[in-house]
């Protein structure tokens, strides 16, 4: 496609068609979290309509809503003009709109013909018109010009071309609105290409596809129009030939701190360095990474969504086994050990790892705080030993930590999120390690906890402690991290000191690699 | 916020009412239903040797529900106890008995490993590698008896099968010999921790540094050494080798486990709850054969616990 | 990242193993038993595996599913028990009835109340057994000669053996490869989470795969007992494992979504054939029941699974 061609959509943005979805005063709770604050949108047919924000502004909570897989808590979605109530996936397909998420819904075993057909196979005779769904797979698939036989598994195809099948999907039953989140995320420079021409020849069609992206050259590239969201609410919607990269991260940051973080630590340049990653791969065609965690430091490892920043500590933490490079562990009495990708050894090693889903992968739901607590401290024990749980140091850590429950004999499945992330955290402070790795540390954590355990990991890093941490709130990496690291597709891009740094200039290095510009500057 | 609190509350009234082992709450009834009808049971003489017989099952049940606290599942008890029966009695091992018993033990152990070999490393199902080991054992057995009957029971074996401690029978005094300290070993090791994580979150487990995969195997071979323990007793009460021993062991074990509170991934009824449960299925055995019901009436009874038994259970954590 | 293109999938299971196995076993047999090449043991062969391959061909539906039936042992048997136990007109019906019913029990235990199908299979397999001895305590009893007819005489020349596995095949094949039915179980054994979000009902198909599979069962009871003209209340007790070996030989996936009619078939002629040849070469029966336990702890080794335990 042509730069010409492009920029020609571009301008037509706003004005090339009739309204075909409008948002209206919508607002989505989940428990006590606002996720979506009275949102009005509108998206014209012919178009191809970005949504972008920062992490947790609601951009998927929204097209969420489109999709049928959440109701609003109030307001209406219109489609066509006319009100509609999608009570399901099978509801918004019903009613027009296709969503091409990232996790492909898409069936292995199956053809793409079938998988194209699945839950509306054609019949003759009672059985399936297997001619009829082929010649049909094949109609659908030269109208959007790919190249695929209707036979293949989709087990076969490439992540590209099962995309294209989940497109074909939406095309077949004439679906009106198209909503694609993060397509190109596994993608290469001509299947991008590719989904390009995909992308415009559905806008030809009048179609309404909106693009959930963070990638802003794409952005600027495919859309005509953009809508920012932050914090639930909806920014601006401008046609894409009126803004410019760096007016775009402006729309999407800058609002107040207003959380309570500790004092940042002091580790001047003769810290003493705690763990050593050295040419990192934590999967196959990821790039190696190279950083050191010092004693008495909270670093964090920040970037957009999925970028690489989970894969990196959780190889460092063991718990994928990384293709290439090593962990080096100093301890503190000057001893120095490969670390071995081994969850086991890794925690007798005395790193504490914290995992982003405590519920699946962390906590012991139905056992008692004690016992998920215990466990940590036993992590030097032989299996055949007496199974010590100091019972003083542990109350004396939860009423540290402030964990309110009924006492120690209380079954954490009970406990609020806040008071399961400090017992999943206590593990490790009861254990003794001196160097926690930490996912999310306060995911569907309540703004009181949240301080709390800020607080706990501060002192747990000036006790000499070392942390790493990743987050998708930017504003926890500012206020209590130490040093930043920005990670985007898998590389370093970017270091800053905590103090220092701003969600603009996060924002920057995270989107583009590049240095922030302030907006009076240069244009991208 | 409020249905999911609603869900809770109800949750844990399921939970109380499931907690309680129905092994007690049966038990009583049983020996209600044996004071109204069949008081003759109810003799001390016959109570302890019911007891008595239900020891072999007592053991076997220790081992089984140690496998389903790690969400596993061991079903080769029958073939187990055919080959230690075997071992015993055919005379093919040269050797005194303490020769034999330790050839037994052994074969036990390396079962256990077999069985451990496919359920963690080949991550098999434990239903069908246990089923199928046991239908494997049970095949060599009876075709090597053809060519050698089994004989006579070791001397050992028969006086601890038969002999009583001043009127109550040695058997079922090892048996709780061995259940009391491997109840205080569960509740206050290491391994009774991980246990109880591993059945709890097997993911967590892993992910805390517990030490799944051995622990599993571990487990296997203490459930195929109680199989072991259980066809010495077996043996023992006989006075010699038969090819009907262990039969019902597996689907037994199973039914008492679930009965004493015990079900995957849950000890909630520790160490005690399927003993009671274990004297009580017995019992009912006992009280059915005395009404004059066989084989059928245990068999449909045995498949209808285990299936209302896993349906409530399963209920109970899907929320 | 890059998409790789994987190698060729197929959804029917059949491998090299697959195809060798019988190929392999026949060509062995036909060197070292003397009788094995004849036309009267390659008939009694035949004979031999109608059953197992109606009932493993049931075992396939629900297997694709991503389940496992091992009730239908006890349901053959008590098929057996039923038609030598009650009024010869009554019988089949009867018998079907009562496949449906257990079948349904099965499906609901798996599907509504998410109990694992081994444990729940199992737990009816007991209960059918016992109700079986009830039904009929002892081998015996008299097979009405109409029902007899169905495994005996010769159609157009045609052992009738014939006729039963042509249909099973027939039936099956239609059902799982040609239907939507069987496409939607497809969906369902290899992602029952992504099937539901493309608008396959989950509930409903699986509680019919077991029906079907406990009706295959009763059909197989109904040819095994006017073949051997008596009952025999413990006639089925193998089944259960065998279907399951034979279908895991023929490269059916027991996680769900692989398998199809041929490898069942080529599975069912790798155990019918194992256990013809122990037969010729004198082998005690015992050690075939041990051999059976070697063959699925092998052919439970090619499956491949995430969890450890059950």
């Amino acid at each position: 496609m042509t730069h010409s061609a492009g920029l020609e959509d571009r301008a037509s943005g706003m004005k090339a068609g009739r309204e075909l979805v409008r948002f209206e005063g919508v607002t989505k709770r989940f428990g006590a979290n606002v996720a979506l604050s009275d949102v009005s949108l509108t998206g014209l047919s012919g178009s191809v309509h970005a949504v972008t924000g920062e992490n947790g502004a609601g951009k998927s909570t929204l097209m969420n809503l489109l999709a049928g897989v959440h109701q609003p808590s109030a307001g209406s979605i219109f489609l066509d003009g006319q009100p509609v109530v999608l009570d399901g996936p099978r509801a918004a397909h019903r009613a027009g709109v296709s969503t091409v998420y990232q996790e492909l819904t898409l069936l292995p075993n199956l053809t793409a013909a079938e998988n194209l057909y699945l839950g509306r196979e054609p019949r003759r005779l009672g059985l399936v018109d297997r001619a009829a769904m082929r010649r049909e797979a094949r109609r659908v698939f030269s109208r959007l010009d790919m190249d695929l036989d209707p036979d293949t598994y989709c087990g076969d195809l490439t992540i590209a071309q099962q995309q294209m099948v989940e497109i074909a999907k939406g095309v077949a039953v004439e679906a009106r609105v198209f909503i694609f989140d993060e397509p190109t995320a596994a993608l290469n420079g001509p299947e991008i290409e590719k989904l390009e021409r995909l992308i415009l020849s559905l806008k030809r069609d009048g179609k309404l596809v909106f693009y959930i992206s963070h990638r802003l050259d794409e952005i600027f590239r495919f859309c005509d129009t953009i809508s920012v969201m932050k914090d639930g609410s909806h920014v601006a919607t401008r046609p894409a030939s009126e803004l410019t990269r760096d007016m775009l991260v402006s729309l999407m940051v800058g609002r107040s701190l207003d959380r309570f973080f500790p004092h940042r630590g002091e580790t001047g340049p003769d810290a003493v360095t705690a763990i050593d990653v050295r040419d990192l791969v934590p999967v196959e065609a990821a790039a190696p990474v190279s950083f050191a965690l010092r004693r008495g430091e909270i670093l964090g490892l920040t970037g957009l969504e999925g970028q690489g920043q989970r894969e990196i500590i959780r190889a460092v933490a063991g718990q994928i086994a990384p293709v290439a490079g090593e962990v080096l562990r100093h301890a503190r009495d000057g001893t120095s050990a490969r670390l071995t990708p081994s969850p086991v050894a890794v925690a007798r090693a005395g790193v504490g790892f914290v995992p982003e889903d405590r519920k699946s992968e962390g906590l012991f739901l139905p056992l008692a705080i004690e016992r998920n607590i215990g466990v940590g401290m036993m992590r030097r024990s032989s299996i055949w030993s007496r199974a010590r749980i100091d019972r003083n140091r542990l109350t004396g850590l939860l009423d540290s930590m402030n964990v309110r429950a009924t006492g120690p004999r209380q079954e954490v499945q009970a406990l609020s999120g806040g008071n399961q992330q400090k017992v999943l955290i206590g593990r490790w402070l009861a254990a003794g390690v001196d160097i926690l790795l930490v996912e999310e540390p306060t995911r569907g954590v309540d703004v009181g906890a949240k301080s709390e355990i800020y607080m706990l990991l501060r002192a747990f890093a000036d006790d000499g402690g070392a942390v790493l941490m990743t987050s998708s709130e930017l504003s926890e990496h500012i206020g209590l991290c130490d040093r930043i690291l920005v990670v985007r597709e898998g590389r370093l891009v970017a270091e800053m000191p905590g103090a220092a740094a701003t969600e603009e200039t996060i924002m920057s290095s995270a989107l583009t690699g590049a240095p922030f510009q302030s907006h009076a500057g240069a244009a991208a | 916020m409020s249905d999911t609190a609603e869900r809770s509350r109800g949750l844990r009234l399921l939970n109380m009412a499931t907690a309680l082992p129905i092994a007690y709450a049966g038990t009583l009834i049983l020996l209600l239903c044996a004071y109204m009808f069949r008081p003759a049971l109810l003799s001390p003489l016959l109570l302890l040797l019911i007891i008595r017989q239900a020891a072999p099952l007592g053991l076997a049940v220790i081992g089984q529900s140690l496998c389903m606290r790690i969400l596993s599942i061991d079903l080769s008890f029958g073939g187990v106890a055919m080959g230690v029966s075997y071992i015993l009695t055919s005379g093919y091992i040269p050797g005194g008995e303490g020769a034999l018993i330790a050839c037994a033990l052994l074969f036990g152990a390396m079962v256990g490993l077999a069985n451990a070999f496919f359920i963690v490393r080949l991550r098999a199902s434990s239903v069908i590698v246990t089923l199928a080991m046991g239908l494997l054992l049970t095949g060599i057995v009876i075709a090597f008896s053809q060519f050698r009957a089994p004989g006579d029971a070791p001397a050992l074996l028969k006086y601890i099968g038969q002999s009583r401690v001043s009127g109550v029978p040695l058997a079922p005094l090892i048996w709780l010999a061995l259940l009391i300290p491997i109840a205080w070993f569960l509740k206050r090791s290491v391994l009774g921790h991980y246990i109880d994580a591993i059945g709890a979150n097997p993911r967590a487990a892993l992910a805390t540094g517990i030490p799944y995969g051995g622990i599993v195997v571990l487990v296997h071979v203490a459930s195929s050494l109680f199989a072991v323990f259980s066809a010495f007793l077996l043996v023992g009460f006989v006075g010699m080798g038969s090819l009907d021993i262990g039969r019902d062991l597996a689907l037994n074990s199973l039914a008492a486990v679930i009965l004493g509170g015990v079900t995957f991934g849950s000890g909630r009824g520790g160490v005690l709850g399927p003993a009671v449960a274990a004297f009580m299925l017995t019992f009912l055995f006992n009280l059915l054969t005395s009404f004059g019901l066989g084989e059928p009436s245990k068999l449909m009874l045995q498949g209808a616990i285990i299936a209302v038994a896993a349906i409530a259970y399963s209920a109970r954590t899907k929320t | 990242m890059i998409g790789r293109v994987r190698s060729r999938t197929s959804r029917s299971g059949i491998g090299i193993i697959t195809i060798a196995l019988p190929l392999t076993m026949f060509v062995i047999l036909s060197f070292t038993a003397s009788s094995f090449f004849t036309a009267q043991n390659l008939g009694n062969v035949g004979n031999q595996i109608t059953a197992l391959l109606i009932v493993s061909l049931g075992q396939l539906i629900v297997a694709v599913s991503g389940g496992v039936d091992l009730s239908v042992g006890s349901m053959l048997s008590l098929t057996s028990a039923i038609i030598v136990t009650f009024d010869p007109a009554i019988v089949i019906p009867l018998a079907i009835a009562a496949g449906c019913v257990l079948g349904a029990v099965n499906g609901l235990g798996v599907a509504v109340f998410g109990v694992h199908p081994l444990v729940m299979t199992l737990a009816t397999a007991t209960f059918v057994q016992g109700l079986t001895l009830l039904v009929s305590p002892v081998p015996g009893g008299v097979v009405a000669p109409a029902i007899e007819a169905l495994a005996h005489g010769r159609l157009f020349g045609l052992q009738p053996s014939l006729y039963w596995c042509t249909a099973a095949i027939l039936l099956c094949w239609l059902l799982l490869s040609r239907s939507a039915f069987g496409l939607r179980l497809y969906a369902l054994g290899a992602n029952p989470r992504n099937a539901s979000l493309n608008g396959v009902k989950v509930v409903g198909p699986i509680i019919a795969c077991y029906v079907l599979c406990s009706l295959a069962a009763v059909a197989a009871g109904i040819f095994l007992t006017a073949r051997v003209s008596t009952g025999d209340p413990t006639i089925g007790a193998a089944f259960g494992l065998d279907s399951i070996t034979a279908i895991a030989l023929g490269g059916v996936q027991l996680s769900g979504g692989v398998g199809s009619v041929p490898g069942v078939i080529l599975g069912v002629v790798t155990l019918g054939l194992a256990t013809n040849g122990m037969n010729l070469l004198g082998v005690s029966p015992f050690l075939r029941m041990a051999a059976t336990g070697l063959l699925l702890l092998g052919a439970v080794s090619l499956q491949r699974r995430k969890t450890i335990g059950v």
